[in-house]
């Protein structure tokens, strides 16, 4: 459903950062080393210029102790003046155009995004070169940003959108201890202590040539990759970030965390990690089975149909090997978010309090069922046949080709549509259920439930308390029947594993 | 004298170019082609050279602005779900199955004034996704057990909806706006009326049978296709579709007679709202009411206004402040809405909101600032038009409202006519004292609930 409110809600989700003036000191490497910049070209007829300006260093790169600096430079770089204008002074430039730049941070990578019409992509083109390239970092800018990335915590995270939380959570959880173990804006504890020399040591050390990757896509003139090359050398060289980022050593067995808060409805998201990326010969059929398990916001999938189309638990339930923030506002996942590591999920949207338990068993009785029928003929050819014909659905737009082959830069695989269509071409039934055996089975999972009376749940799970369902209407006896094996269904984690937490204990 | 105009000319010659450039060609830049079949079914087919994927985008002119029954919110976008439960020649299983291999991208969503279903595919599969569609939009087939189940589904949407502070916000705010006409509720409804959707399945018959008939709806096909494709199969599946004779009685919302206030009290922590609203024009690409006043909304309250640069970049007290002011059917609200940082500013916040709307009904804006808005909305226009989906999704509203994309251009050919003076008086019309509605919200511990002066 959309509404007028969907301006509304996606800033309720958008990140923020902070800002502040620098001396400008360039590290003499700067000069000394010539390094080609690497770019993606996707020449054509458009008249709309995309540019993604891709950066591989992200929060995985905060240091410790200073969580957030690394969304807090994207945000000052984005959101903040350049040297020559104040914010407020790129807004009013960029008016007329109808034309922003924006941040996207994760672990791995941070990109700069925007897209003009070609009527306007000189004046564009110098106020983006100017933001990226001699950042302002002005005090101002800085206090507001990061206000704005302890707001996004604090009130858009904890308080406004309990699936968002629940969903970061599970992240935090699954890699404590790990590079990845913060969410991406950083944590509370640190937040507040972060300074403008921070910022511009991050700037300093991670906005190198060696770690930028320029993807540009329309009708731009000829001439026109060369200038950005020669600016962007203004860059200092640099070192590639070259950190390997290895899967978490989790505690074995099953984890649970309730997160406890004043709210009408339970979130449920669930996972473990898996050791494979689209770099991995295997990744097109674990695609294949998070489709057919649970597609992103469509109905076509089974746990869908399970739960929602049969019993009415909730809003829909959906599977993912990516990272897919955002999910709620959006059908198609963002590109440029590529990782080294991944997490198997699953995202059972809210339901009643009094069916939070029966959710969960049944979100873990068809996953062990997944585990242990694998998929059938006929649901992977439909899968398969949906997959190869959907890849040109998540590249339909300019701006999303350019972003896609950034991410193939980064994987080291081929265009992703042809590669996807060949390699889905290629899978049979018995490839497909050999990588659900070899990378979805697992003893280690971690749940992150969002609910009020915390504590009742963490009994009932500890208990293994029977959940029996009732219905508003008749349903069909093979629903009731499997009902009866759900409702009882073993929670197999020991009372230790399973804490309550209080919603202020988030994101510390 | 010669300084001033060397100056004059060089602020001035972009913003001609630009202003030229871009008025000599259409703002809906494609083709289209528009087909009315004898039982009052529309077809607008584009066109265009994104090769492979086409747009089916079926736009039915019924949104919760519809629901006039008491006790009813909520039903147009209950029925967009219902429209998924099945068909008489097809199980869901089988559509989804269908659409499956299609590798198609479908889904729908409701408003005050539309309900539209929307697929993405290959063209190969037009023809099996035009007969899906017909079979559901003429014969549609679900039981009493699919429907109370349904119900469900709407209930877990109002349910993830409910942790977010605005939702609640929007909806008191519309309560306490409107008294007569069904703007008054959401487009989710109330609560209440959610809860009792079980029991009123012979209330959803009757809501099928009245708006999704062919005079309603408007079939919009977007990409690589043919008008005698569209139309051929629009023809074979949806010709022999039955005209209804279903006209609403929408109630006409009185004028206001005084300022409203109320406030809502949130129980979890979160920062304070404040959303300041007139009641404002309907939406036309005749009259110049609406046109002035979307050229305003920027100005006035969007990220370039000064309200903006003061309170979100200079003073810091609010981290979001943005106006709304969407195209309806009927007159809509002209809101602002802002998050306060701190509880102890949310008074001044108000106060500079309601400032900033007698500004402008006082002041006159600047010719070069009309220019520059102007040139704003056509690029914006021309920068979201970047797949057939895109354009399709564009459309649909407009669609929705006048079944065709001539209004679009109409529309911007009104802009191009607004004067600062229009502005000016526009902003007299319609943001007086007595027409205006005051909802603010904040956290309160322990029992929470809503009140309303």
């Amino acid at each position: 459903m959309k509404t007028a409110t969907v301006a509304f809600l996606m800033f309720a989700l958008s990140l923020s950062g902070i800002a502040q003036t620098s001396r400008r000191t360039r590290t003499p490497a700067a000069r000394g080393t010539r390094q080609a910049i690497q770019m993606v070209l996707q020449p054509s007829q458009s008249p709309l210029v995309s540019f993604r300006i891709l950066f591989n260093t992200g929060s995985a790169s905060d240091p410790q102790g200073k969580e957030g600096v690394a969304a807090l430079t994207a945000a000052m770089l984005a959101q903040g003046g350049s040297r020559a204008l104040t914010y407020d002074q790129i807004v009013t430039a960029m008016y007329p155009m109808a034309t922003s730049f924006d941040s996207q941070i994760d672990k791995e990578m941070t990109v700069f995004s925007g897209t003009t019409h070609m009527d306007n992509l000189s004046n564009y083109y110098q106020l983006i070169q100017q933001m990226l390239l001699d950042p302002g970092f002005r005090e101002d800018d800085f206090t507001r940003l990061k206000t704005d990335a302890i707001n996004f915590l604090k009130v858009n995270l904890r308080e406004n959108n309990d699936e968002e939380l629940g969903k970061e959570e599970l992240y935090n959880m699954i890699y404590a201890n790990h590079p990845y173990g913060h969410q991406n804006v950083g944590r509370l504890s640190t937040l507040d202590a972060l300074t403008l020399d921070d910022v511009r040591e991050f700037y300093r050390n991670n906005y190198t040539q060696a770690n930028l990757v320029v993807g540009l896509a329309g009708n731009y003139p000829a001439n026109f990759p060369q200038k950005i090359r020669a600016d962007f050398m203004k860059l200092p060289a640099g070192k590639a970030n070259s950190v390997k980022i290895l899967q978490p050593k989790l505690e074995p067995g099953m984890h649970i965390e309730i997160v406890e808060r004043e709210t009408r409805s339970t979130a449920i998201s669930l996972g473990f990690p898996i050791s494979v990326t689209r770099r991995d010969p295997d990744w097109p059929a674990l695609a294949i089975v998070a489709s057919y398990f649970g597609e992103h916001r469509s109905s076509n999938s089974y746990l869908y149909q399970r739960l929602r189309e049969a019993r009415g638990l909730n809003y829909g339930d959906y599977s993912y090997i990516e990272y897919f923030p955002r999910g709620m506002f959006q059908f198609q996942p963002d590109p440029n978010l590529g990782r080294q590591q991944q997490i198997f999920q699953i995202w059972i949207r809210p339901v009643p309090p009094n069916q939070g338990m029966f959710a969960l068993r049944a979100a873990l009785y068809e996953y062990n069922k997944l585990v242990r029928d694998g998929m059938s003929q006929e649901a992977f050819e439909v899968t398969q046949q949906y997959l190869m014909k959907h890849v040109n659905i998540l590249t339909q737009t300019q701006d999303a080709t350019l972003g896609y082959a950034l991410d193939s830069r980064y994987y080291g695989i081929p265009n992703f549509n042809d590669y996807m269509r060949q390699r889905l071409s290629r899978l049979t039934l018995a490839d497909v259920n050999r990588a659900i055996r070899k990378y979805l089975k697992s003893d280690d999972m971690r749940i992150v439930l969002i609910t009020r009376d915390g504590e009742t749940l963490r009994n009932a799970i500890v208990n293994n308390t029977s959940s029996p369902i009732t219905y508003n209407a008749p349903k069909p006896q093979a629903i009731l029947d499997e009902d009866k094996i759900i409702q009882d269904y073993r929670i197999n984690v020991r009372p230790e594993n399973v804490k309550v937490v209080a919603v202020d204990q988030v994101f510390q | 004298m010669k300084t001033f105009l060397v100056v004059a000319l060089l602020l001035c010659i972009p913003l001609l170019v630009v202003s030229q450039r871009q008025t000599q060609r259409k703002i809906f830049p494609y083709s289209y082609s528009i087909d009315d079949l004898p039982n009052g079914l529309r077809l607008v087919t584009v066109p265009t050279d994104q090769k492979n994927l086409v747009a089916l985008y079926i736009v039915v002119s019924t949104g919760s602005r519809n629901e006039i029954e008491q006790g009813r919110s909520g039903y147009a976008h209950l029925f967009e779900h219902l429209m998924f439960r099945g068909s008489e020649h097809y199980t869901p299983e089988e559509r989804d199955q269908i659409l499956k291999r299609a590798g198609a991208s479908d889904n729908a969503y409701t408003t005050d004034d539309r309900t539209v279903f929307h697929e993405v595919f290959s063209k190969e599969d037009l023809d099996s996704v035009m007969r899906l569609e017909a079979d559901r939009f003429q014969h549609l087939k679900y039981d009493q057990s699919a429907y109370k189940t349904e119900t469900l589904a709407v209930l877990g949407e109002f349910n993830k909806n409910s942790s977010n502070p605005f939702e609640k916000l929007f909806e008191v705010l519309r309560e306490t706006a409107f008294k007569k006409h069904t703007y008054s509720h959401t487009t989710m409804g109330f609560l209440r009326d959610v809860e009792d959707m079980p029991n009123q399945y012979d209330y959803s018959l009757q809501f099928f049978n009245r708006y999704y008939r062919p005079e309603y709806v408007t079939i919009t096909i977007v990409g690589d296709v043919t008008r005698q494709q569209a139309l051929d199969l629009t023809k074979k599946y949806f010709g022999d579709w039955q005209r209804g004779n279903y006209v609403p009685d929408i109630p006409v919302e009185p004028a206001q007679s005084e300022s409203r206030t109320a406030h809502v009290d949130w129980p979890s922590p979160t920062l304070p709202l404040v959303a300041v609203a007139f009641h404002g024009p309907a939406y036309s690409d005749e009259q110049i009411d609406k046109a002035a006043l979307d050229l305003l909304a920027p100005i006035a309250f969007g990220e370039n206004s000064d309200l903006y640069q003061r309170l979100v970049l200079r003073e810091q007290k609010v981290d979001f402040v943005s106006p709304s002011f969407d195209d309806r059917m009927n007159p809509e609200l002209f809101t602002v809405f802002a998050r306060v940082k701190k509880p102890e500013d949310v008074d001044y916040v108000r106060d500079q909101i309601l400032e900033t709307f007698k500004r402008f009904s006082t002041e006159l804006i600047t010719q070069k600032k009309l220019d520059e808005t102007r040139s704003r909305l056509r690029y914006s226009t021309a920068l979201s038009l970047n797949s057939n989906e895109a354009i399709a999704d564009n459309l649909a509203p407009y669609i929705a409202l006048r079944r065709t994309p001539e209004t679009i251009n109409k529309l911007f050919d009104l802009y191009d006519r607004v004067t600062p003076e229009d502005i000016r008086a526009m902003a007299q019309k319609y943001f007086r004292e007595q027409s205006r509605t005051i909802v603010t919200l904040n956290y309160k511990p322990a029992t929470g609930g809503q009140t309303q002066q």
